[in-house]
């Protein structure tokens, strides 16, 4: 009967962490429901106000020195003498979630590692997990905001837009980039990094695909789409009521909230997805390795009473 | 003018409360009250709390209760982001007139303590206000 004993307490533990995995992604499933219907109540808001900024940033001068800043920086750069680069960082606050952390941290790495040396990246985490990048990449750490697990509303972020505004103002740095995995559907996630400011039109591309890649998109943007894109171009002149001062003041940090505020949400839905699809992975695993070990039991078992009986039958003949 | 319309769109962050083609467009900005028409010069301006009327095609009104947001408006385009909305037909009246007494007294009570905090609840009780003109704006219809 030898062995036996071993094989049934791997098959008792593996049983034990079957649970524990099941378990978890009922949870993950759980809080993925809720974290999906939050992104995508939001999408069509987020995307209809990036549009604006884009357009404003074409349409603005020299109306007002924030705005400048903030949003015609093109021209201006020669002014922000920094060569330091903010990175917003949307991690997991817990791990066991297949590779959506390290994922989003690569995919920042691979994008601004030729343009930017790692001294000079500044991050601002939100989420434990992003501790990693500055240990593998050596960026240095300039915040670290706690993740709320299921995001309330547009007050989580407020403090790291005042944050970032303010530096980004300051000349501290000469660009905000923000890092975070975009949810498009139960099984598949995009780490993006995208520019957040100076908000840059060129590249639409970069845009388009952060903020409503999904079912959805295709109503919140064919709508949009034709006309504006073509006026993109052409001098957009606006009337600002009561003044472009006043407007825009108020206006674009908002908008660039919203735009934060959505990277969280879409976070938050591709980690819980993350999670789900890893935990049943895992869950799948074990049940995969509680048979292999099932069967291993049965034949060492029956090894077992086979050599006993054969054992007993040689014992005979030698009596007789 | 009345086969032109214009495309507009009001969303908040938790949905998208119309999007249709409609005639005329009446927004309370901070400036004041404004009508929006077709071949409106593209302007940009914030909103305060109030009602926002849209003429739709066939001639009918849409009451819409507003607490704040921006209006963009383009050529043959306008797009609201209001940070809450809501439909007049949505509305009910006596929630309303409650939540308006509740913010008045919190406001009584915090005049002189939390400028922020005050703010806050002033912000509350003009947007009960405006969902309150929303309702009686409608109903008159």
């Amino acid at each position: 009967m030898s062995g036996t004993k071993g094989i049934q307490a791997r098959i008792k533990s593996v049983k034990n962490t079957k649970k524990v995995t099941k378990a978890m992604e009922m949870v993950a499933a759980a809080k993925m429901r809720r974290a999906i219907d939050a992104v995508l109540k939001t999408r069509t808001y987020a995307s209809l106000s990036w549009e604006i900024v884009l357009r404003l940033s074409q349409a603005v001068n020299n109306e007002h020195p924030l705005l400048t800043k903030i949003i015609t920086t093109g021209k201006q750069k020669k002014d922000v003498p920094s060569s330091k680069i903010a990175v917003i960082l949307f991690t997991s606050n817990r791990g066991l979630c297949g590779g959506f952390n390290s994922n989003i941290i690569n995919e920042l790495y691979k994008t601004i590692k030729n343009t930017v040396k790692s001294e000079n990246v500044d991050l601002i985490l939100v989420g434990k997990k992003g501790v990693t990048a500055h240990n593998h990449y050596k960026y240095n750490i300039e915040a670290e905001f706690v993740k709320p697990d299921i995001a309330s509303g547009v007050d989580d972020v407020v403090p790291i837009v005042k944050l970032v505004i303010k530096d980004y103002l300051a000349g501290k740095y000469s660009k905000i980039i923000i890092a975070y995995t975009d949810y498009i559907n139960a099984t598949k996630q995009m780490p993006r990094v995208k520019q957040l400011l100076p908000v840059n039109v060129n590249k639409e591309d970069e845009y388009l695909g952060t903020v409503d890649v999904g079912e959805n998109n295709a109503s919140s943007h064919s709508v949009i789409e034709e006309k504006p894109k073509k006026k993109l171009n052409d001098s957009n002149e606006y009337i600002f009521e009561p003044s472009p001062h006043e407007v825009l003041d108020e206006m674009v940090p908002r908008l660039i909230e919203v735009q934060i505020f959505q990277a969280l949400l879409e976070s938050n839905a591709s980690e819980h997805s993350a999670r789900m699809t890893a935990m049943h992975q895992a869950t799948d695993a074990a049940s995969d390795m509680i048979d292999e070990l099932t069967l291993t039991y049965n034949k060492v078992r029956q090894a077992g009473i086979t050599a006993e009986i054969a054992e007993i039958g040689a014992g005979v003949n030698a009596m007789n | 003018m009345s086969n032109l319309t214009i495309q507009f769109e009001i969303v908040t962050p938790e949905r998208v409360i119309l999007s249709e083609q409609i005639t005329q467009v009446v927004v309370p900005t901070k400036a004041g009250e404004i009508t929006i028409l077709p071949n409106h010069i593209p302007l940009v301006s914030s909103l305060t709390p109030g009602v926002i009327i849209a003429k739709k095609e066939d001639g009918s009104d849409v009451i819409m209760a507003m607490s704040g947001g921006f209006v963009e408006v383009l050529h043959g385009k306008v797009v609201i982001l209001a940070d809450t909305a809501e439909r007049a037909d949505e509305l009910d009246e006596e929630r309303i007139v409650e939540a308006r007494e509740v913010a008045k007294k919190a406001k009584e009570e915090v005049k002189h303590v939390d400028r922020e905090q005050f703010a806050n609840i002033s912000a509350k009780l003009q947007k009960e206000l405006a969902r309150e003109r929303a309702l009686k704006k409608w109903r008159k219809l």
